[in-house]
């Protein structure tokens, strides 16, 4: 028998704080009309002494869910998905000397330009050639939401004594790095159900890649765990943001932020190291069969890891949600901190397309098994020092 | 193909049908497929300066992710069926629009054998005409289309035919033309006596009689740096032998002349020699006659390895059998549904005539069957031996995002091509069937043609075989004009081929960079001559008309401006450490390697040979201005783009020197000898066109110019009987056509991701290639 009062209570008891909120709905109450109906529906108590519209609120704003589901859940990926592509064509289209979308709306800078895109995907003829492996080639670009979102429910997005995070465990970053490991397996799937020589190409390219990355990746989350002392993500902020951003993870280390985020770009396969997509070479690589919304979820695959990968960087290297706090906005300005810095390492990020070519698989290897592994090495020893040692 | 809006009426269809046809119509994304030169003005259009992307329509993806096609120019035979495919893989609903003149009835090349007519193929929505299209035209078919979606019916612009009445006192004016005369039975010979002030011609042919003896049957000086050997099919690989051990190196030219009424064959090689500085300019002529019936003769690609390609070409174009070379029997330029022999004058192509009478329906190539099956030229064989040897074999192209419009088959293993097998042909437009059917002047412009992104040089390389032929002496300022126009056209398609290098490793923001700086320059050579890429300015004898010393001024203006560019492009490209790091050692061309295949250009210099026609044969004002020669050692990919970009800081040089020069001269801008009584065109050629050049007839026998064009030596020889006003037979050698054995050459033992490393560093342009 479950203990429904005690849930709503539980609900009701851990909500986010924005006082932002209380100003609004008193103003909503001072206005006529809307006021009335405000106290109307706040008046139907159809069960456990709570209005309806107080629950469902209140389920929305229930910290764990709030976290999952808006920022930096869901509603922040999704608006990731929408903006990240336009504002990638608007800056490289900058760099290049050219303006990018524009006339879809000329006053917004052509801002809804993804969003003419993706209905253009979902309105289009999806063809499943004849060699592919019908199931598994539709399977997989919605499966690769899992090991996406999932990594969302252990990535706190709150300051000192406000942790924001969905689930508190101990194991919160060991879980995280698995499920991201998780990723190239589901893209190689794609690769492989697609039976195409340049899929072929592209996914055996996404497999050595994979090795070249992940390793100096684990050793890196492995030193940062040694750093901080702890791979508890609550309790990561809280050590992170002891001082003040002084003893934030790319202050005290910052090799091994570099090594991050040059794995993050590896793992994401931007430029230079768009090895298994490679455009010019394999025409997409593992996505090439792709068409219609299976395609436009392709695309956004590599975005939607960018966004989780810059998401643990914040987290790891740049402390977080902390920040100033907002007047009136209370936990809410955590949140928009913790957006701000992932936006920025995503600009970064998506900024290399404008400056880099594109390297050889061979030289990706070695840089992935060279350069980056001593780096990261380096990054472990240097946590020792200062984590345990100091 | 029945109903050809049924695109359009599936997103008008349905509730949802607003959005549909909103994001249809913001987001149409042209798939990667490039089908013919006018890709260069496409390019263009999607770059900085034009931007296509402004109206939502992003270059990315291959078929499966696009959703239009912008379908440029020609459709050949063999691009027919990659097109039709192409149009097959795409996912509904999809648009096509046709730009330039040559996809809706031939164009100018509308009576050629290999094309076809894309509306025969797919449902077209939108053309758009120009020869090239300007970007602009391009952009506005989008539009056009957007519209259409929209529901905005913009299907026919109403025609109406109106009679116009003449003014009292102008003439009427007919449309130019001049009888083209055929000579029935022509006397075509390839060896006349010229007596020529050559001094070392003379000591060379005693030397060469001395070597030969007993091999030949007659020796003659044809003109300065000329030699013509006739010799017995029999005896022809025992000269090329002794040749090559005289260090002629190479092949640059092999031809076939048919004499149906003869009944002969007259076959010919034309060595020259990379090795001795002193040999450099003269071009010796091996020909020989054999019979048109079963025409068989051994092949020399085991002398001269430059000879291969050409020696298939010939097979294709004549049925002669050059035996040894292991392609006989096989397409290579063609598509197989291609009339065969088509360069035999038993085959006629359909006559061009101008205006039609009163009455008669113009008779255009009869519509071709849209073809059913996909031809790729690999061999069971081939993937027997592939599939033993554990390689996969990988075809690209030409629907690739990074191969134009070639194909190329590689037997890869593990990460290293093993064998790399060309296909061009894609964009063959049959340039010299064509020529033998126009007027002298009339070939100014399809031979421009072969590389509307290396206009000028093109325009210059023909129009060099004339005055060559004619004797005629160009007067200083034309000189120096062309040579400023030419150096123009050089650094024009450098930065194209460097644009597409940058491309090829994945770096939009160079190929933009490089873009940009093309646009200063066809600004230039637009205020010249009012065309963007296709000018046609250089006519026999001088220029059409005299440039304004204004249009210098602002020339002169443009090379700092263009300076300015180039150092950021540098810096955000050349400098950068991955390009040094994927192009650094990366598709190595030894000296011997480069002169074996018989390489040209700026690729043969990176290979450390110093061989530039503008030094060693100066022709217009080359002598005059001071420039040097870059040659590199290495001969790798970086070495071939660095030493472009050097020999663009010194076209920069040579366009400065040219323009101050140039100002202080004064004068006719066209010779006397070409004038002849219409002294008033000396320095405006309009309204005398045709008057002067309309019955152009050259001398007979064989007149063979090199000049330097920007991707190498471009090789014209022009074969007159001295009756006819059209050339009996044109022979072209295209400077990319001769870098592509080695180009495959340079690919064997790399990895697959340098295949486009070193395309980009070879700036292979394929329409260039396959004429």
């Amino acid at each position: 028998m479950i203990d429904i009062t005690g849930l709503v209570s539980t609900i009701l008891n851990n909500q986010v704080n924005i006082p932002l909120l209380y100003v609004i709905y008193e103003f909503l109450l001072k206005i006529p009309v809307i006021g009335s109906i405000v106290t109307f529906l706040l008046s139907i108590i159809p069960l456990f002494d709570v209005p309806i519209i107080r629950l469902l609120i209140g389920f929305v704003l229930w910290k764990p869910m709030w976290v999952l589901l808006i920022i930096p859940g869901f509603a922040t990926l999704g608006t990731m998905l929408l903006i990240l592509p336009w504002l990638e064509r608007k800056l490289v289209g900058r760099m290049q000397w050219r303006v990018g979308p524009r006339e879809i709306a000329p006053r917004t800078r052509g801002s809804i330009q993804l969003l003419a895109d993706s209905l253009r995907f979902l309105c289009q003829e999806v063809i499943i050639h004849k060699d592919a492996h019908r199931l598994y080639f539709l399977q997989f670009p919605f499966l690769y939401f899992l090991p996406v979102l999932l990594p969302l429910l252990f990535i706190n997005a709150g300051a000192i004594d406000h942790p924001l995070v969905p689930i508190e465990t101990p194991y919160a970053l060991q879980i995280m790095v698995g499920l991201i490991s998780l990723m190239p397996v589901f893209i190689m799937g794609v690769g492989w159900s697609s039976n195409n020589r340049f899929a072929f190409i592209g996914t055996v390219r996404e497999a050595f890649m994979y090795f070249a990355y992940e390793i100096p990746f684990i050793i890196v989350i492995l030193a940062m765990i040694v750093l901080y002392g702890t791979s508890n993500t609550a309790e990561v902020i809280t050590v992170a943001n002891q001082g003040s951003w002084l003893h934030w993870g790319i202050v005290l280390n910052p090799l091994a932020a570099l090594t991050f985020f040059i794995a993050t770009v590896m793992a994401t396969a931007r430029l230079p190291f768009e090895i298994p997509e490679a455009d010019q070479e394999l025409a997409f690589g593992p996505f090439i069969e792709y068409s219609g919304i299976a395609f436009g979820l392709a695309y956004v695959m590599a975005y939607e890891k960018m966004y989780v990968l810059s998401a643990i960087m914040t987290m790891l290297f740049l402390g977080g949600g902390s920040g100033p706090v907002i007047p009136y906005l209370g936990e809410l300005s955590y949140g928009i901190w913790f957006v701000i810095k992932t936006l920025i390492i995503l600009l970064v990020m998506v900024n290399l397309r404008g400056v880099y070519p594109r390297y050889r698989l061979d030289q990706g290897l070695r840089i992935g098994w060279g350069a980056m592994l001593i780096l990261a090495l380096i990054a472990l020893v240097w946590s020792i020092v200062i984590g345990v040692v100091l | 193909m029945e109903n050809p809006n049924a695109h359009i009426d599936f997103l008008e269809s349905g509730p949802l049908a607003p959005f549909k046809k909103w994001a249809a119509k913001w987001s149409l994304w042209p798939c990667h497929f490039i089908t013919s030169c006018c890709g260069v003005e496409l390019a263009h259009a999607f770059a900085c300066g034009y931007d296509g992307e402004r109206l939502g329509t992003l270059n990315l993806g291959i078929a499966r992710q696009s959703n239009f096609i912008i379908i440029e120019g020609t459709i050949t035979r063999k691009m027919a069926r990659a097109l039709q495919f192409v149009y097959g893989q795409m996912p509904d609903p999809k648009f096509v629009n046709v730009i330039g003149a040559c996809g809706e009835r031939g164009g100018i090349f509308w009576n050629s054998y290999n094309i076809t007519h894309p509306s025969d193929i797919v449902p077209v929505d939108f053309f758009v005409p120009g020869c090239p299209i300007t970007p602009e035209g391009l952009l506005r078919g989008v539009r056009a289309l957007q519209d259409k979606i929209m529901g905005v019916d913009k299907t026919t612009i109403d025609f109406k035919k109106v009679e116009l009445p003449f003014e009292e006192q102008l003439e009427e004016r007919m449309v130019p033309t001049s009888p083209k005369l055929f000579a029935p039975t022509p006397e075509i010979k390839v060896d006349i006596k010229r007596e020529v002030d050559w001094d070392f011609g003379k000591e060379l042919e005693d030397k060469l009689k001395k070597e030969l003896i007993g091999l030949y049957e007659s020796m003659t000086i044809t003109g300065v740096n000329r030699i013509a050997i006739k010799t017995t099919p029999g005896n022809l690989k025992v000269v090329a032998q002794k040749l090559k051990e005289m260090q002629f190196d190479h092949v640059k030219s092999v031809n076939v002349i048919q004499v149906p009424h003869e009944r002969k064959f007259i076959v010919e090689y034309m060595a020259a020699s990379y090795s001795v500085e002193e040999l450099m300019p003269v071009l010796v002529t091996i020909f020989t006659e054999i019979g048109i019936k079963d025409p068989k003769l051994q092949s020399l690609m085991s002398v001269w390895e430059s000879a291969n390609y050409s020696e298939r070409e010939m097979h294709e174009f004549f049925g002669v059998l050059f035996e040894g070379n292991d392609w006989m029997g096989k397409k290579f330029l063609l598509a197989p549904d291609t009339p065969d022999l088509p360069l035999r004058k038993e085959f006629k192509i359909p006559e061009e005539r101008y205006a039609f009478e009163e009455g008669v329906e113009p008779e255009f190539m009869v519509p071709i069957e849209p073809p059913k099956d996909l031809y790729v030229p690999i061999w069971e064989e081939f993937i027997e031996k592939a599939y033993d040897s554990d390689e996969i074999i990988v075809p690209i192209g030409p629907h690739h995002a990074g191969s134009g419009h070639l194909r190329v088959t590689f037997r890869v293993k593990g990460d290293r091509i093993v064998d790399a097998i060309p296909e061009p042909g894609f964009v063959h437009r049959s340039m010299e069937k064509l020529a033998e059917n126009k007027l002298y002047i009339q070939n100014i412009p399809l031979f421009e043609r072969l590389a509307i992104n290396d206009p000028a040089n093109m325009n210059l390389a023909y129009v060099r075989a004339i005055e060559n032929a004619l004797s005629v002496e160009v007067p200083e300022r034309a000189q120096y004009l062309r040579t400023i126009m030419a150096e123009l056209s050089r650094i024009e398609a450098f930065y194209y081929d460097s644009g597409i290098f940058s491309l090829f490793f994945g770096h939009t923001t160079g190929f933009m960079y490089c873009m940009a700086i093309r646009e200063m320059i066809i600004e230039a050579l637009m205020q010249i001559s009012g065309s963007r890429s296709g000018p046609s300015f250089i006519v026999p004898g001088g220029l059409r008309r005299d440039i304004p010393d204004t249009v210098l001024e602002l020339i002169d203006n443009m090379t700092f401006a263009l300076n300015r560019r180039m150092k950021k492009f540098e810096s955000i490209f050349v400098y950068n450490p991955v390009t040094v790091a994927r192009a650094k050692g990366v598709g190595v061309l030894t000296k011997e390697d480069a002169i074996r295949c018989g390489m040209v250009g700026p690729f043969l210099r990176a290979s450390g040979v110093n061989y530039d026609v503008r030094k060693i044969a100066p022709y217009d004002a080359y002598d005059k201005v001071d420039f040097e020669v870059t040659t590199g050692d290495d001969g790798d990919c970086l070495g071939r783009f660095l030493g472009r970009l050097a020999e663009i800081k010194e076209s920069v040089k040579i366009v400065k020197q040219a323009v101050d020069a140039v100002k202080g001269i004064q004068g006719p801008i066209l010779s006397d000898d070409i004038l002849g009584e219409y002294k008033e065109a000396a320095s405006d050629i309009k309204g005398n066109f045709f008057r002067v050049y309309g019955n152009l007839v050259l001398p007979k026998g064989e007149w063979t110019t090199i000049t330097e064009a920007a991707r190498g030596t471009t090789l014209f020889t022009l074969i007159s009987d001295g009756e006819s006003n059209v050339p009996y037979r044109v022979r072209v050698i295209s400077p990319c056509w001769m870098n592509l054995r080695g180009f495959m050459e340079a690919v064997k033992g790399e990895r697959y991701a340098d295949f486009w490393a070193v395309y980009g560093s070879f700036g292979y342009f394929p329409p260039e290639a396959d004429r």
